[in-house]
């Protein structure tokens, strides 16, 4: 069982989170109690209200013993930051963080982060259907 | 020097004004269409390019690679420290200086390499507890960030130095004397200057000493 803190409950983070809570221990943080909220039921995991800038609310989410960590907010440059700095300081293996612009992808590569941008996934995925 | 501000708020633009008096070339980025024509229209010696300099295409076009500082003056942290890394890994930047509008995210400049964070909020705090605990001393000026300060010390009557010499005062470590005002006199004291009532004592001292110093001179904090 792995533990993964999803940072960002909007549509990714939160369709990510109720999947992956069926068999992980999965940890949603988000700076708004609505998005939370919008958690259903069949969410199995834990929800922490915070800003994600302040380490505390991330040493509050267990960022010490995580496996996994995923940063999911919609904006790029607070996925970058957090990213990098949870890498740095607390030396996860596995950053996983999603960029709307694929420039910044460029600069911060070499960071050892797993960057993922929708844009270009999706223009894969069509690229295929008519290959 | 070539100076680039990124934020022109309250703070961008008074210090893109103080800058350009003391005669540096300066340049300053908001994301502010509106914001940016009105300031390009008012300002006519300071470049104003409207745009989010979070992107690197948005620095290169203020030539940043040829600024000797970068000032991010916005009110995102997140935005403050990216632009701060880009200024710094991408366009070897040798100076980058930013505000930190919540002390809470400091540490992130920390970990980003940012050397010089200015963390706004802790500063004036610090300056306003000063101001409302202390009535006969003044902070005259404060250097490093706060670390050492300058201040007048008013010597009531009840002070414990009073009427004493200096070299009979055992002062606390990191902190000394720097002059003494008595009416229209100046005097540069030694071990001999005996200090009176109604003297108003400047001295240097580390902020970590500043409260034992007022206490030694005036008796009580």
């Amino acid at each position: 069982m792995k533990y993964i803190i999803i940072v960002g409950c909007g549509k990714t983070g939160r369709g990510l989170a109720t999947e992956l809570s069926v068999t992980d221990n999965v940890v949603v943080v988000d700076k708004d109690t609505k998005a939370l909220e919008s958690l259903g039921d069949d969410f199995n995991g834990k929800k922490i209200w915070g800003d994600v800038l302040d380490l505390n609310t991330l040493e509050n989410a267990g960022i010490k013993d995580t496996d996994v960590i995923f940063l999911l907010t919609g904006n790029d440059n607070i996925n970058l930051v957090v990213g990098t700095v949870v890498k740095r300081k607390y030396n996860i293996k596995n950053v996983i963080l999603q960029l709307s612009d694929v420039i910044k992808k460029r600069v911060f590569k070499e960071e050892g982060l797993t960057i993922v941008n929708p844009t270009y996934m999706v223009v894969e995925v069509l690229k295929k259907r008519i290959s | 020097m070539y100076i680039v501000i990124a934020g022109a708020g309250r703070l961008g633009l008074v210090l893109a004004k103080r800058l350009k008096e003391d005669k540096h070339q300066v340049c300053l980025i908001d994301k502010d269409e509106d914001l940016c024509d009105s300031l390009a229209n008012e300002l006519k010696d300071i470049i104003v390019i409207c745009g989010d300099a979070t992107y690197p295409d948005v620095l290169r076009e203020a030539r940043i690679e040829k600024a000797s500082v970068c000032v991010t003056a916005t009110t995102c942290d997140e935005d403050n420290i990216i632009i701060c890394n880009l200024a710094k890994e991408l366009f070897g930047v040798k100076r980058a200086v930013a505000r930190v509008n919540d002390p809470k995210h400091l540490p992130l400049y920390k970990y980003m390499g940012i050397d010089n964070p200015v963390d706004s909020t802790s500063i004036i705090a610090r300056i306003v507890e000063e101001e409302a605990s202390f009535t006969d001393v003044m902070s005259l000026l404060s250097i490093k960030k706060g670390r050492l300060s300058i201040v007048r010390i008013d010597i009531p009557e009840e002070s414990p130095v009073a009427n004493k010499a200096l070299k009979d005062i055992t002062l606390p470590a990191n902190s000394v004397l720097v002059s003494i005002l008595r009416g229209p006199e100046i005097i540069i004291p030694s071990g001999v200057t005996v200090i009176l009532p109604g003297d108003e004592v400047i001295a240097a001292t580390l902020i970590d000493s500043e409260k034992e110093l007022i206490k030694t001179l005036i008796g009580k904090i």
